[in-house]
């Protein structure tokens, strides 16, 4: 089902500063968003912390990217930095992200705000908290546009129950009038999706969202974002720690460690030849989803990589993984790798990326 | 589905080691708040003072010469420092000594409230079912009567009991009666966090290695639940100095002739009109200096207990 | 809803009558200990055994039971229910109802808690929002410090200073200012006044509403940080709404619970402040009744108040219930 948004706004309708209906239409391939050089950093009692270091990516129409990586890499921050959501101890130290040419990060707090929802929409973790338990499921998924594009309540209700069909909720015309608490954990994590799309974002960011469901109902909520991302030709980032969830939802992947990019290439040359020592130990760590019959890997434990990522203000000196690497030298300890391109489509910070690609394995 | 990498070499530091290091965290986050250290100087200061009255004073409060009444404070050094009140006796005498009943009541009705409302939150909310249903219907029963209400009608009540008049004795009816009508606040907390910590994975963990109940109440679910106890007790020590000073008012206090802070301002009051301020300011100083040192000391521990809240 | 109004009244109508019932006990026990009960009825004075013996029967003092220790006097209890049941609190010692004095004192009560509520909400939901708007800002510090400070002292406290050291001088300059007759002289009147109640009122209520504001200061500004932090604004915030829809439509609104909440368990404490202030001003409310009856040893009027005014509580409390279900689905659909 398709919902036109454009029409939404009515004729002389109050306006947002940026309108709905003056974007260009979504051509596959033309890139919405890219995010050069970011950088974040955190107050703290012990001073600045770095946060996000120095990551770049780019979001094509009808591209997905994923952006892996352990908690606390700096996956989530860099997104809310893009959505202007940062909280008020954290700030943007440099870099920039241009939505179609115009860098998000040097507008005011205001203008930054109208292109959240409209340009750049996101879908967050935990759906039970992330809707507002007091209003209901109507309400949130047609606020934005009610009060952006001056849309009448009886023609909100409307575009609710659309949306709710949308994303497969059964019996929209009657669940509108519900409570988040009312929802099951998946039916929620779609109504999230659902007011995520009220607007028709060029770029959706989801922020791991199926971290919090059961893997059955994990995989239909993946599903339906990617088909749904078809579609409209949007641009989805995805952001998530779960490598597995990756394999079958992204045109490409960024790995992320302490705040860093480490490695970035096409899904399927990352999951043949990891370019990088931390994603190939990510990998080993995850149970193959085309493995998923012969519980976990077969004769033996499931891997780990050894050691915790480092804190925020904590990170070594040198490259920040070599603490945990099985292939570190000692140049690893004093000099940081840079993100350099190893081969076509393909970049990794790693001294020994060659090593790597080459099937040398350690 | 669990993280990759949960499973690391080095395991979660247990939840013991987790709440006691929030209380090394708030202790160091007090120690440099120099509104806390002064505070605390004060409180120790008036306790010292409530517990060894003569280190202050060799006068004796019961001597009042009425000849010498209303004599103005004479400063440091003289017969009367703080001068003498309407009967004469010395003022400086009756601060010193009138500082026991007053923080002696407040400590003991605090720390029996704290006892009772620890004890009934605890196992309500350990083994909720009846003993839960019990608690709760009582802790609701005791929170419609205001506790100076209650104190108005039973200590009007109790007026012509005599109990004697030995440290303890001058306030045991209020503190019987202030403290039966001040557990439940307590009982309220420790048993939300009782809830909330008797499923935390290592409390189950310890129940399923076969810990006692005593074992795990008092070792594991405890701990958790002292941080918000302790928020409460300096503002509540506060509250009782104040409602001391209420009753004492209403002559239905800490009975005279043994003597209160709530008994001078009482007496006091009237003399400031008169041309004698100094008999109701130096009293009502000492209340409002105790009452805003604990507060400070109770609003840091708030904050520093709940760092959200900063 | 419906259903949940009529679960909560009848848990109401539970409540008080343990209440009334523990009241009973412990009076009962006082009564038992103090060894002849009328005897406490005449204070100084020495009665008469006919005086007694009619002062016995007046209170349902008559009863073998009181002179009982321990016997907790279920008969007694009863009656007095029944009693209860038809609007029949008992007289106070000169024989006035007790009914006939709350409702003549009532109306002054309201009206103190009227100029009381409305400085709470002022106060309370005014620096409440700034400080968690502006948290960590001066504008923050400066209202944390205030709220401590507003603790430090209590309503005794400040009207204990008010009456004795600022009233009179105050309403001596107002009046040669502004004439006897004036407002500003009234305002400062240190007595309440039956001809001018608002007037007399005001500044009482105005320091009980300032005692009782610091902790609701907290309450707002705790309970409003936690929205602001809260998942659910960050949504709204991320769908592009305006800073000023969401603190009002997601902050504010959610924020309403917790405070709510409070207002029930602040009730009490209201009140007893009432007593306090009006006791102390001389005003005729039902506190004010009640502090007369202490100080004159009333006991049946006394006990005849403080049970209305534990009926009014859990009224109170029940409406908040009902409130905060109504605020929050999550209650109501529970």
């Amino acid at each position: 089902m398709e919902i036109d948004i454009s029409g939404a706004a009515e004729p002389g309708a109050v306006g947002d500063e940026v309108a709905q209906g003056d974007r260009p239409a979504r051509t596959a391939g033309a890139t919405l968003l890219e995010v050069e050089d970011l950088a974040v950093e955190f107050r703290s009692d012990d001073g600045a912390l770095r946060a996000v270091d120095g990551l770049s990516y780019r979001v094509e129409a009808g591209r997905t990217l994923a952006l892996v990586g352990e908690s606390g890499c700096g996956k989530s921050v860099s997104s809310l930095a893009v959505m202007g959501l940062l909280p008020p101890t954290a700030r943007v130290v440099r870099g920039t992200a241009r939505y179609r040419g115009t860098d998000l990060l040097g507008l005011s707090p205001t203008k930054h705000r109208a292109h959240a929802g409209t340009h750049v929409a996101m879908v967050f973790q935990d759906a039970l908290a992330a809707l507002n338990p007091v209003h209901t499921v109507g309400y949130q998924l047609t606020e934005a546009l009610r009060v952006r594009s001056g849309t009448s309540r009886r023609e909100g209700r409307r575009r609710a129950i659309e949306l709710l069909d949308l994303v497969k909720v059964p019996n929209a015309a009657q669940r509108v009038d519900e409570y988040p608490h009312q929802f099951s954990g998946g039916m929620r994590q779609r109504v999230m999706i659902a007011s995520a799309l009220a607007l028709d974002p060029d770029v959706l960011i989801a922020d791991e969202p199926t971290t919090a469901l059961d893997v059955t109902v994990q995989a239909q909520v993946l599903r339906l974002l990617a088909e749904i991302q078809a579609e409209r030709q949007m641009g989805l980032v995805l952001i998530t720690h779960d490598l597995g969830v990756v394999a079958g939802v992204a045109d490409e992947v960024t790995v992320m460690y302490a705040g860093r990019a480490v490695e970035h290439a096409p899904v399927h040359d990352l999951y043949a030849r990891p370019a990088h020592p931390y994603t190939r130990a990510l990998l080993r760590s995850v149970p193959r989803l085309d493995a998923v019959g012969d519980d976990r890997a077969v004769g033996g434990r499931l891997p780990v990589v050894p050691g915790r990522p480092p804190a925020p203000g904590r990170v070594p000196p040198g490259c920040p993984f070599h603490p945990r690497c099985d292939m570190a030298r000692d140049v690893c300890a004093t000099d940081v790798p840079p993100l350099d391109d190893v081969a076509p489509g393909r970049s990794s910070a790693c001294f020994f990326a060659a090593e790597l690609l080459g099937g040398v394995r350690a | 589905m669990p993280e990759p990498t949960a499973a690391t070499a080095t395991p979660d530091a247990p939840g013991i080691d987790v709440s006691a290091s929030l209380g090394g965290d708030a202790w160091r986050r007090l120690r440099r708040r120099p509104d806390v250290i002064v505070s605390a100087v004060v409180v120790v200061f008036f306790a010292v003072m409530a517990a060894f009255p003569t280190l202050f004073t060799s006068t004796d409060p019961q001597r009042c010469v009425i000849g010498d009444s209303k004599t103005r404070p004479q400063g440091l050094g003289a017969t009367h420092p703080l001068g003498t009140d309407v009967h004469g006796c010395d003022m400086l005498a009756q601060l010193v000594h009138g500082s026991r009943p007053s923080l002696l009541l407040a400590f003991v009705v605090v720390g029996a409230s704290v006892l009772i409302g620890v004890l009934l939150g605890l196992l309500a909310g350990y083994y909720l079912g009846w003993v839960d249903t019990v608690v709760s219907r009582t802790v609701e029963v005791f929170l419609v009567v205001p506790l100076l209400l209650a104190a108005l009608l039973l200590l009007s009540l109790f007026r012509n009991v005599h109990v004697g008049s030995g440290a303890f004795d001058v306030i045991l009816l209020p503190a019987l009666v202030l403290t039966l009508f001040g557990w439940m606040g307590y009982a309220r907390y420790v048993r939300a966090s009782t809830l909330e910590a008797k499923n935390l994975d290592y409390v189950t963990a310890a129940r399923a290695l076969g810990a006692s109940d005593l074992r795990i109440m008092v070792r594991h679910v405890l701990p958790n639940a002292i941080g918000p106890v302790t928020a409460l007790v300096p503002t509540a020590i506060a509250g009782v100095i104040s409602a001391e000073a209420v009753l004492a008012f209403l002559g239905i206090g800490v009975r005279p002739p043994a003597i209160s802070w709530g008994i001078m301002i009482t007496n006091g009051a009237e003399w400031v009109t008169g041309g004698y301020p100094y008999l109701l300011l130096f009293p009502l100083g000492c209340l409002i200096l105790t009452v805003l040192a604990l507060v400070v000391l109770g609003d840091a521990l708030r904050d520093a207990l709940d760092p959200r809240l900063r | 809803m419906g259903r949940y109004i009529f679960r909560r009244s009848l848990l109401g109508v539970a409540t008080l009558l343990l209440v009334m019932f523990v009241l009973h006990l412990l009076t009962t026990f006082a009564i038992q200990l103090n060894g002849n009960p009328a005897l406490a009825f005449f204070g100084e004075r020495v009665p008469t055994a006919a005086q007694l013996a009619a002062v016995e029967t007046r209170f349902g003092l008559d009863d073998p039971c009181y002179d009982q220790t321990g016997n907790p006097c279920l008969g007694p209890f009863a009656e007095r229910l029944g009693a209860y049941a038809q609007g029949d609190f008992g007289t106070n010692l000169r024989g006035r109802e007790v009914t006939d004095i709350v409702a003549t004192a009532a109306p002054n009560t309201l009206k103190l808690f009227l100029v009381v509520t409305i400085v709470w909400f002022l106060l309370g939901m005014g620096l409440g929002t700034v400080a968690a708007r502006w948290r960590g800002r001066s504008a923050d510090h400066g209202i944390r410090l205030t709220s401590v400070l507003i603790d430090a002292f209590p309503i005794f406290v400040l009207l204990l200073v008010y009456r004795y050291v600022f009233a009179v001088p105050l309403n001596q300059w107002a009046t040669e200012t502004f004439g006897a007759e004036s407002l500003p002289a009234l305002w400062f009147r240190p007595s309440f006044d039956d001809d001018h109640p608002w007037a007399t009122l005001l500044v009482p209520g105005i320091l009980l509403g300032l005692a009782g504001s610091a902790a609701f200061i907290r309450l707002v500004r705790a309970s409003q940080l936690e929205s602001y932090t809260g998942d659910h604004v960050r949504t709204a915030r991320s769908r592009g709404l305006t800073e000023r829809h969401v603190v009002v439509h997601h902050v504010v609104r959610n924020s309403a619970v917790p405070v709510v909440t409070a207002v029930g368990l602040t009730f009490t404490e209201a009140l007893a402040g009432a007593v306090i202030t009006e006791g102390m001003m001389n005003i005729y409310g039902m506190g004010g009744v009640l502090w007369e009856a202490v100080r004159g040893t009333d006991v049946a009027l006394v006990l005849g108040v403080v049970t209305i005014l534990a009926a009014v509580t859990v009224a109170v409390m029940l409406v908040v219930d009902i409130a905060y279900a109504a605020l929050d689905p999550r209650i109501r659909y529970a």
